[in-house]
């Protein structure tokens, strides 16, 4: 992130003090990334984005403030990163959809570990009040996937609960990766996690043939 | 189970008053979580002395994991207890009942569930890898028991072990654990639909 042009750079404060809110966001993102939760401070957020400690403190009450403003900012990211992947693809088939969606999401993670890593990984080793965004972030992907999902052929339809847990379980396995150092390589895994999303749905054989027509 | 004489009263009073201590331990977790939890409310819970408590464990974290692994140890035991009166023939019979033992646990014991499933994540390093251990342990035990060959992707394991914990944590969380029971029908379809099937092509 460029930081701004000393001195007289004509930018209304409105302006300055958001960019300096990003600013902090994003260097604790990738502060966080490198030293884990506990050993990050403020100073080390401030010096990284060029914001005076005394700014930190007009933006934020604590390091924990900033936090989460970091987690929502990623959580964010994410979710408007799949949304965007899928829900163009409105009249495509519900399979399409569900592939676009975890591509966008694993090439995301792939590409920014760090924003992973706050997410999946280091964010959650935050305490507990963290766990409350991780769920709602995990959640909210639960009726993207049930839209528009077919019932499984010869059976009755799949309960919330299973959809609930394939959506935890993606959550699950990705988290075990990005905690194990692994993040970058998740792109290697959009099959494994497209068949395991579709198989309720579309029965196991069903959502092999789709993984593999890829 | 070795059929030695009697236990003597000092060591079962001593045991008695550790067990106490994890059972406070985990009331405590329950009701304020971990980081809230101070040592003088285990000892005033548990009714022990201060001493007593220090001369077992070094600290408040250290009992906080001698509470994890009890549990967690716990539960293990009534799992393979269930499985192994089903035996090795119906591996979906076992995995159901293996399933059910883990459900009832935490239905019966809501304040450990919660201890291992929703503090132990966040209580620090230690605590973390304790719980990333035990998680793992599950997945082996799946991986183990499951039925060989398929084709199947090689982290499917990891996401049903996943999927199903996340469900039951919600639930424990929401200081629901006792209604655990009845999910049990779809979890336990969950975890054995994807085995089935094997080699019909």
């Amino acid at each position: 992130m460029d930081r701004l042009p000393r001195g007289r750079h004509g930018l209304s404060p409105e302006f300055v003090a958001r960019n300096q809110r990003e600013r902090l966001i994003s260097a604790l993102i990738l502060t966080l990334a490198e030293v884990g939760y506990q050993k990050t401070t403020v100073s080390m957020i401030g010096r990284r984005a060029a914001v005076s400690k005394s700014d930190f403190y007009k933006h934020f009450d604590s390091k924990d403030d900033c936090f989460f403003a970091a987690y929502d900012y990623a959580v964010d990211r994410i979710r408007s990163t799949v949304l965007e992947a899928c829900v163009p693809n409105h009249t495509a088939e519900w399979s399409d959809r569900v592939r676009a969606g975890i591509t966008a999401l694993l090439t995301l993670l792939a590409s920014e570990p760090p924003l992973a890593t706050i997410v999946l990984a280091e964010g959650l080793r935050a305490g507990r009040g963290i766990y409350d965004r991780y769920q709602a972030a995990v959640e909210s992907f639960v009726p993207l996937l049930r839209e528009g999902a077919p019932d499984p052929p010869g059976a009755a339809p799949v309960p919330s609960a299973t959809d609930e847990a394939v959506v935890g379980g993606i959550a699950a396995l990705l988290s075990r990766r990005v905690v194990g150092g692994e993040a970058e390589d998740l792109t290697r895994l959009i099959g494994d996690v497209l068949e395991f999303a579709l198989a309720p749905h579309l029965g196991t054989e069903g959502a092999r043939r789709i993984t593999s027509a890829g | 189970m070795s059929a030695t004489r009697p236990q003597l009263p000092q060591e079962f009073i001593a045991a008695h008053k550790r067990r106490r201590m994890i059972d406070a331990m985990a009331e405590l977790c329950a009701e304020q979580g971990y980081e809230a939890t101070k040592i003088a409310d285990v000892v005033r819970r548990a009714h022990v002395a201060r001493k007593t408590l220090y001369d077992n464990f070094s600290g408040k974290e250290e009992l906080f994991l001698a509470a994890f692994d009890v549990t967690v140890a716990e539960a293990e035991a009534e799992v393979v207890e269930a499985c192994d009166q089903i035996g090795d023939k119906d591996w979906e019979a076992r995995t159901e009942a293996g399933m059910r033992a883990l459900l009832e646990f935490v239905a019966a014991h809501p304040a450990e569930a919660k201890l291992c499933l929703v503090e132990a994540p966040a209580a620090g390093p230690e605590s973390a890898a304790r719980y990333e251990a035990a998680l793992e342990g599950f997945i082996q035990q799946l991986r183990d028991a499951a039925p060989a060959g398929g084709g199947r992707p090689a982290t499917l394991e990891e996401a049903l072990v996943g999927g199903t914990v996340w469900i039951v944590q919600r639930e424990v969380r929401q200081d629901a654990a006792e209604k655990v029971v009845e999910l049990l029908p779809e979890l336990a379809q969950f975890v054995i639909s994807p085995y089935r099937n094997v080699g019909k092509r």
